[in-house]
């Protein structure tokens, strides 16, 4: 493998030293470039409580492509899919180099505070978040229990 | 034995030839070239220890005056007497220009009375005194006309100016870059420059900084004692030379690469973080800092997903913090990429166009000619493109197949093989599919991709949801995967993620 670039190096140092509240992103022992992330789910939302894990990878071509991030916790969520996708535009073409792994999770984790069923919608949960708030608020609570607690 | 002879004998005469001049030894000569206002080239060898006030009198006796009655003119400077030589960054072969100064001069007769006009008038703008060569005065030129106020003279040593261009003959690379100076109007580099540029504006826009031309056989100075109208001034025009190589004349110009710059404050890359010695400095408010490896590298992924953009007829990429208004105006520095993906940009950049302004690609493989049809008047006749001046291949303007007669097929399947149709031989048409050189690519292409539905462009889809924007330059249509329209609020809700 080729020697890992020192921004990489750098922006995981900085990770470490001084992680951003609510968020860790360690890289796996075996590969550099593979983050395991844990964000908590934020205050006053339905994921409180919650720690959702998710996957992050810097692509060879980091940071002039974007890092390819997944929800890997199960989360009841208008703009994320049931395999964890997330349809945020930071991490598609308005991507540049110079944001770092460090405001992608900052970004993900505002995100959760504020789910945007009017913008880009996830089908049955953005209809429901749409037509019944309370009730898909009520979903996401049960799902943050059922999957993002005691694991 | 006879190269040997001749090559010690030549070396022994100029050593003569150079004593003769002076007594002075020469420990490591450089050749220049010395123009005189009256239009005759000197040759000369000097030794780059020796200061102005040598050299003058080295050329007096060529140009028949004395030493004193000489102004050594270099890069829109008068140089005075006690300059070092090797302090004025002279190269091989580079021109310096030597006039006579106009006060010692009027009562000498010369066969020319055009000179005698210019000298007598040229008048006391530049005393004899000179000043520093412009390599040592010229401050970090700043992209905009903001001032450098007030430094120190600490500053004013970190702050000199450094160049870069692109050198397309003989180095064929980015180099350092030395400043020149000729009269914008008669094209003599005996020019004295009235101020120093002292921003990007200054040197690559016409009309901002005036000289006093020495030549001769400049219009302005030979008219000027009749008519001093604004009209008669001169301006200066800068131009760059590549430092890496002996200079090949007057003509031996580089495309300076404005936006690349010593890294004197020290600035981290936008994307690597890394403080590097030199940096490329996009054209944004904010001014963000590249290196040069990221900028390669950016510059690289852009090119291969074939992002870069229209800037008006620019075809190029913005600050890689998407700051507005951050488009590389001067595409030269993409010469940074090398050879081989300069080459490749160029033919981007030549494809985008010719497809800006209607045109079409010939669809043979091989071939990519760029072809401009007539506009469509009546359907059927224009339907019918050949690619003259290429491959030559008849075609069909509306599926790019080969030409055909009725409505296009909707799928590519047999149009490879109708084009022959005439065929003398028999063959399967099945294994003449099979056979053909690009179907396995085809068919990729034909199962892996959706084209867009403005542009037409084959796109593939690698994972996410299904909102497709297009990414040809000056397309960006909005699309859906599934519906292959527009993509609207419905898609959103209906098969956002399908």
């Amino acid at each position: 493998m080729a020697a890992l670039p020192r921004r990489i190096i750098k922006e995981t140092q900085r990770l470490m030293q001084e992680p951003v509240p609510g968020i860790s992103a360690v890289p796996d022992d075996t590969n550099a470039r593979y983050f395991h992330v844990i964000v908590t789910g934020p205050e006053d939302s339905p994921f409180e409580g919650g720690l959702f894990k998710l996957e992050l990878f810097l692509p060879e071509d980091y940071p002039m492509s974007a890092p390819k991030v997944r929800f890997i916790t199960k989360i009841y969520h208008p703009n994320i899919d049931r395999l964890g996708r997330i349809c945020l535009d930071i991490l598609k073409d308005k991507w540049s180099p110079a944001l770092q792994i460090r405001t992608v999770l900052l970004s993900i984790q505002a995100l959760l505070s504020a789910p945007n069923p009017d913008d880009p919608l996830a089908n049955d949960v953005a209809e429901l978040w749409k037509v019944n708030e309370s009730e898909a608020i009520r979903n996401a609570k049960e799902w943050t229990r059922r999957y993002a607690m005691d694991n | 034995m006879s190269f040997w002879f001749n090559l010690v004998k030549d070396v022994f005469l100029r050593m003569l030839q150079l004593l003769s001049f002076s007594r002075r030894k020469i420990s490591n000569s450089l050749s220049i070239y010395i123009k005189t206002n009256t239009g005759s080239t000197l040759s000369v060898e000097l030794d780059p220890k020796w200061d102005i006030k040598n050299l003058k009198e080295i050329v007096a006796p060529q140009m028949g005056i004395a030493p004193e009655d000489i102004k050594i003119i270099f890069a829109g400077k008068e140089l005075h007497n006690s300059i070092i030589i090797e302090e004025c960054d002279l190269g091989q072969q580079s021109i310096l220009h030597a006039v006579r100064t106009p006060h010692k001069i009027v009562n000498k007769t010369r066969n020319t009375d055009l000179i005698e006009e210019s000298i007598s008038e040229t008048s006391d703008l530049n005393d004899s005194s000179g000043s520093k060569p412009m390599n040592e005065t010229l401050m970090d030129l700043s992209l905009d006309e903001s001032n450098l106020e007030n430094l120190s003279l600490k500053e004013q040593q970190e702050n000199r100016a450094h160049f870069y261009v692109y050198c397309s003959a003989p180095c064929k690379n980015v180099t350092a870059g030395k400043l020149r100076v000729k009269c914008a109007r008669c094209g003599s580099g005996a020019v004295t420059v009235d101020r120093d540029p002292q921003c990007w504006p200054d040197v690559l826009q016409p009309r901002r900084i005036t000289v006093n031309c020495e030549s001769d056989f400049c219009p302005v100075t030979s008219s000027m004692h009749k008519d001093e109208t604004e009209s008669q001034v001169s301006y200066a025009h800068f131009y760059f030379k590549c430092a890496k190589h002996p200079s090949l004349g007057e003509n031996d110009e580089a495309v300076p690469l404005y936006l690349v710059k010593p890294n004197l404050r020290n600035i981290p890359c936008l994307a690597c973080t890394d403080i590097r010695e030199t940096v490329l400095v996009f054209p944004c408010e904010a001014g963000h800092v590249t290196c040069l490896d990221c900028f390669r590298e950016y510059c690289t992924v852009r090119l291969h997903e074939r992002r870069f953009e229209f800037d008006e007829e620019y075809y190029t990429l913005p600050c890689p913090a998407g700051c507005p208004n951050s488009y590389i105006r001067e595409v030269h520095h993409f010469h940074l990429l090398g050879v081989e993906q300069y080459e490749r940009y160029q033919r981007f950049s030549t494809e985008e166009h010719v497809l800006r302004a209607g045109g079409i690609l010939c669809p043979r493989p091989d071939c990519g000619m760029g072809i401009i049809p007539p506009s469509i008047e009546d359907d059927r006749e224009c339907r019918r493109i050949q690619c003259i001046g290429g491959c030559g291949y008849v075609f069909c303007r509306i599926c790019l197949q080969g030409y055909h007669v009725g409505e296009c097929e909707s799928q590519m399947s047999d149009a490879s093989t109708s084009v022959f149709s005439s065929n003398y031989y028999s063959v399967d048409p099945l294994k003449a599919n099979q056979a053909t050189w690009d179907e396995a690519s085809k068919k990729t292409i034909q199962t892996s991709t959706k084209p867009c539905p403005k542009c037409r462009t084959p796109t593939e889809r690698d994972g996410g949801c299904m909102h497709m924007v297009c990414t040809r330059a000056g397309c960006g249509y909005h699309w859906c995967w599934v519906c292959q329209t527009e993509w609207t609020r419905d898609c959103m809700g209906n098969h956002w993620f399908g």
